[in-house]
């Protein structure tokens, strides 16, 4: 709930003016129906009394029928400004939600960007903001204009016919309205988080039986996991019954609430009429508007049954979202050494130790390749290299300074790290260079696809301008590697971190890059976690990790 | 289960539509009458309040137990007719999505690789997310429309029987709003499919971005990034605004006419009753109750219109997913041989012939006779088909033309699973459920994968896991080094002893000691007697094998 309401004022203070003139403008449109009912009403009952009366000739008709006139073309307008201005605020906020987010996710601890990966967790982040434009639109906004329509129309209620009958329709609606919310959100809160528990297992399900397909239908396992992924849905079905259930009681509720309020007035007012104490059309004013209120309670069916997803998804939205950084001012690279003093490391993810008591040193222009069999720690110390996973024990230091106290963009301009895996994105192949440096000149980038042997490919192709699409589709293994290193080199860093730079290209072309990196950057520090006697015999030094 | 015909490209949308609907029909049409009925409710309820506040008037006698009473009792009925037409169709909606579902997830079990409509993400966005669109357009959507089909009709009738003008009225600004409607629909439509394929655009935007994450944040590329997204996303915005501007537009409008509908309704009774207008009726003139009724009736006449003017959005979006799902349904690929379930182990010799066979590709592959615990290495340059020919072998896919022999018995749909109860299977890149390790070693078969841990040489990695055997991987074995992940795989091969063993490059990628543990836990299994078939290009391990069986020609 907490979470839900850290959204709300997000979306606020993103957009207020449009929110509260928003706010405003949905009153309008409940007050302009409740009194256009409320007048109709009593101008046709007046109306019939004057012709019974014989007063027909001296009833002012053209007041109250322009009033009546003025109402049905305001109240249409009036809500056409509501929506668009409600909408394109929530829109806009959304909007700003959804860039916070992604500018959240980069800066997020390393283990937790591991863990981002994987289509479930994606789908999760654009499904959870598309359920949060309800906050302002159907929760907060309907429930804040419904209470001040209600408060207006208790005063003129009060003031033309009575206290009794304003008091009636003032206590039903607010307090019928908050007895029936609150009973049908305990109910559905709970079952719409089970619900959601089980639409995501039918999903990951699914998922698992299309991706291990072949595996699972050698094990004789793909009727079963079939059957796994639909008893999922079956289970969904079952709590989104109910919910609907529930939710199809509180539609119900509310009408019959609305019915009991306007059946209510009607009495009061026969009874008031009867005794002569109030005219027949004021009777008729006071159940029509009656009547016309019954629309400021319907949103609250359908905030009750979005509530339960709404505050699941601000929990998990608001965990994300980006808390500005501290700028610090950027510490000025010198050109020292980096330094690994007697680091131990554990594994990211887990608690297993890798290296202990490793010491080396990597000076300017040197290349230093760690070797040792898989799983002894190479990629896990080039993460630590790159402050993106925490020594256990010892120091690593970069122009004398920890890295651990240098702040992201200073660390991120002197530090570049090819990782084992990177991943492309769709555009084309002068885009993916520029991510990296975007001021970078045509010959610029030229001059680095030399460098890791990929001028005759593209040449060949459409040069820079050819396309990649998603996940580097259009370029082949090697290729992409290729690419990905030129990408880093771009950075022009300090300090070069290759892990296995050269997998996927034969012995003669891995040869080539390598010294075509070197020439690209004649005086970076370099560091190849090596798996090849190609990489490792590149390097000026070894440093074994067993 | 849906089985709508599959005919590839006269497989029009309309025809998918109604076919995947066809599960929920019955409840959707009980639920249709439920509905008409309770909005015909409104009349009598209108008849009780007009006969009372006219009664007033008239100085009738006029209880105001008895009128408040009716009133809510009959509004009683009304919820419980609305409450039951709104089950009736939730009960629809449910079997319709339901019934999708599981068509989706049979047909995904038996397709040999993936579909051309998209990868596991893009079929499970369908199958779940999208889906749940159908439940609204059934609900809402199929609702409204039945009522704009009667009620309109009935109200018109009570008019005629009381007023000729007020009829006219409604006969002449009632076919106005369908017009109207089609006229901004048209408009409508063609802004939403934009934006609908703007929504795809962006969402595929944000999940390669999210997945590349790690490479934005070492590049430095936050801001470059940012700033991209923020501007697309701007983008998206716009485009969403101008649906929805046409829509609020056309719904604006139709209010209009409804309100200068009920507005005009409202002059002529209060002249008729003052007596200012002697014309409209059947002779008598108007009377307070009659006045009253048809002004209660008016707003009631225009409401189904604008329901279903207000649940078009619904429609719009229940027609993309049916084209989606016709375009799924439409992208046909090979099946598995046999269903992927349990079965007994086929009986005869662990051998494996191939006759003739095609690939795929069109290559033509000589034969291949396997006995029974050889240990056979299958080489030749990348693309040739070795793992093709493991996936035959396997019974995952059928050859174009020519024979598997498998066990001396021909490999079809009845030999397939019993068949693959004998086979350890050692695919190239391995998924990982999301489920424990333990799970993920056994799939359960329920014995203790201690033996095959230790076989693969594997035990103590496990053993040093946070949480032992009951981890939970990643998709592609995250929490482990790549080596650590292939040696898990083998001791799932080699779990309950099968006595054929079907190995994908089992030591690519690897440093040399752990491709000689591979090594040594393949040949231990044939050493206890198995066929062992392993597709490589390392010759250390082909070395090891009793031959070498070239594909595609020696290189």
């Amino acid at each position: 709930m907490t979470a839900l309401w850290r959204i709300f004022r997000l979306i606020l203070r993103e957009q207020p003016t449009a929110l509260w003139r928003g706010a405003a403008l949905s009153c309008v449109v409940l007050l302009m129906g409740a009194a256009l009912l409320g007048l109709s009403g009593w101008f046709i009952t007046a109306a019939a009394a004057a012709g019974l009366a014989g007063m027909g000739a001296v009833f002012d008709v053209f007041r109250p029928s322009a009033m009546v006139r003025f109402l049905a073309l305001g109240r249409a307008a009036a809500r056409y400004g509501e929506r668009v201005l409600t909408h394109d605020a929530t829109l806009r906020a959304l909007e700003s939600l959804r860039v916070r987010l992604l500018a959240g996710l980069v800066v997020a601890p390393y283990p937790r960007m591991l863990r981002i990966r994987g289509a479930q967790a994606l789908n999760r982040l654009t499904a959870d903001i598309d359920v949060l434009d309800g906050v302002a639109l159907r929760l907060v906004l309907p429930v804040m204009a419904g209470l001040m329509t209600q408060a207006l129309v208790f005063a003129v209620i009060w003031a033309l016919i009575g206290g009794a009958v304003a008091l009636w329709i003032l206590a039903g609606y607010v307090l019928g309205g908050a007895v029936i919310f609150v009973q049908a959100t305990r109910k559905t809160a709970r079952l719409s988080r089970r619900a959601e528990a089980a639409a995501q297992a039918f999903r990951s399900r699914l998922i698992d039986l299309i991706r291990g397909r072949r595996d699972l239908a050698v094990q004789g396992r793909l009727l079963a996991q079939s059957d796994f992924a639909l008893e999922a849905d079956r289970r969904r079905r079952a709590l989104q019954g109910q919910q609907d259930h529930a939710e199809r009681l509180t539609g119900a509720a509310l009408q019959m609430l609305g019915t009991l309020i306007a059946g209510g007035t009607l009495w009061l007012g026969i009874t008031m009429v009867q005794a002569g104490n109030l005219a027949p059309s004021l009777a008729a004013l006071g159940f029509f508007t009656t009547l016309a209120l019954a629309e400021t309670i319907a949103p609250l069916r359908r905030a009750a049954s979005d509530l339960g997803r709404m505050a699941e998804a601000a929990r998990r939205v608001s965990r994300d979202i980006a808390v500005p950084l501290p700028t610090t001012a950027p510490a000025a690279a010198t050109g020292g050494p980096l330094q690994i003093q007697a680091v131990a490391l554990q594994r990211p993810l887990s608690k297993i130790p890798v290296l202990n008591g490793l010491s080396f040193e990597a000076r300017s222009g040197e290349a230093v390749a760690l070797t040792g069999p898989s799983g002894s720690g190479k990629s896990t110390l080039l993460l630590s290299i790159a402050g993106l996973h925490p020594v256990a024990a010892g120091r690593i230091t970069l122009d004398g300074l920890p890295i651990s106290d240098w702040d992201e963009p200073s660390l991120r301009s002197v530090v570049a790290l090819l990782p084992q895996r990177s991943a492309l994105m769709s555009g084309t192949v002068a885009d993916t260079l520029r991510l990296a440096a975007p001021n970078s000149d045509d010959e610029t980038l030229w001059q680095v696809l030399e460098a890791v042997q990929l001028v005759e490919v593209l040449q060949a192709r459409a040069g820079l301008n050819t396309a990649i699409g998603a996940g580097g589709e259009g370029l082949s293994g090697g290729e992409a590697r290729r690419l990905v290193l030129a990408r880093v080199l771009l950075r022009r860093p300090q300090v070069l971190l290759l892990d296995e730079p050269t997998e996927g290209l034969d012995e003669a072309t891995a040869r080539a890059v390598l010294a075509g990196m070197r020439r690209f950057l004649p005086d970076a520090a370099v560091v190849i976690a090596a798996h090849r006697l190609v990489e490792a015999s590149f390097a000026d030094r070894t440093v074994s990790l067993i | 289960m849906v089985h709508q015909p599959r005919s590839g490209e006269d497989n029009s949308n309309a025809i998918s539509a109604r076919d995947w609907l066809t599960p929920g029909r019955k409840c959707q049409q009980r639920a249709a009458v439920f509905a008409v009925l309770a909005s015909l409710l409104w009349p009598a309820q209108a008849g009780l309040v007009a006969f009372a506040l006219g009664g007033l008037l008239t100085g009738a006698d006029v209880s105001p137990v008895w009128v408040a009473c009716g009133f809510i009792a009959l509004g009683a009925v009304r919820a419980v007719l609305g409450v039951r037409s709104e089950s009736l169709a939730e009960t629809a909606a449910q079997r319709v999505v339901h019934a999708a579902r599981a068509d989706i997830v049979s047909h995904e079990a038996r397709r040999a690789s993936d579909s051309p409509f998209g990868g596991a993400g893009s079929i499970s966005a369908l199958a779940s997310e999208k889906l749940d669109h159908l439940t609204a357009y059934i609900t809402r959507y199929a609702s409204a429309r039945a009522r704009v089909m009667v009620v309109p009709m009935v109200i018109f009738a009570l008019a005629v029987w009381f007023s000729w003008a007020v009829a006219l009225i409604f006969l002449v600004s009632g076919p106005l709003i369908p017009v109207f409607m089609a006229l901004v629909g048209m408009a409508a439509k063609e802004a939403s499919q934009r934006q609908m394929a703007e929504i795809g655009t962006l969402n595929d935007l944000l999940v390669e971005r999210l997945s590349a994450l790690v490479d934005i944040r070492l590049l430095g590329a936050n801001k470059t990034v940012l700033e991209g997204f923020s501007a697309q996303a701007g983008d998206f915005r716009k485009r969403t605004m101008a649906v929805l501007r046409v829509a609020f537009l056309s719904s604006t409008v139709l209010e209009l006419f409804a309100a200068i509908g009920v507005a005009m309704v409202a002059v002529y009774v209060g002249f008729s009753l003052l007596g200012a207008l002697d014309f409209g009726t059947w002779g008598d003139p108007m009377s307070p109750q009659v006045g009253l009724f048809l002004l209660l009736l008016a707003p009631e006449f225009y409401q189904p219109l604008r329901d279903l003017a207000a649940a078009w959005h619904d429609k719009a979006s229940a027609d993309a997913v049916f084209a989606e799902l016709s375009e799924w349904s439409g992208a046909e690929t090979a099946s598995l041989l046999g269903q992927g379930g349990s079965a007994s182990p086929l009986v005869g010799p662990a051998s494996v012939s191939l006759r003739g066979c095609v690939l795929p590709g069109g290559a033509v592959l000589d034969d291949i006779d396997v006995m029974s615990g050889e240990k056979v290495a299958l080489m030749g340059a990348s693309g040739t088909g070795k793992t093709t020919v493991l996936r035959m072998i396997a019974g995952l896919r059928a050859p174009v033309s020519g024979r598997v022999m498998v066990a001396g018995q021909p490999l079809d749909n009845t030999t397939a699973d019993p068949w693959r109860a004998r086979i350890g299977w050692m695919p190239q890149a391995p998924h990982f459920l999301n489920a424990s390790l333990r799970h993920n070693l056994t799939l359960g078969r329920g014995k203790d994968p201690a033996q095959a841990l230790e076989l693969a040489a594997v035990s103590q990695v496990v053993a040093a896991l946070p949480q032992g055997l009951n981890t939970r991987l990643g998709e592609t074995g995250g929490g482990l080094s790549g080596g650590e992940a292939r040696r898990i795989t083998l001791a799932r091969a080699i779990h309950g002893a099968p006595d054929v063993i079907l190995a994908d490059e089992p030591t690519a990628d690897l440093d040399a000691d752990t491709a000689a543990a591979v090594t040594r836990g393949l040949l231990a299994q044939a050493d206890r007697g198995a066929t062992l078939i392993v597709a490589t290009h390392d010759s250390n391990l082909a070395a090891k094998m009793d031959r070498t069986i070239w594909i595609g020609g020696r290189s």
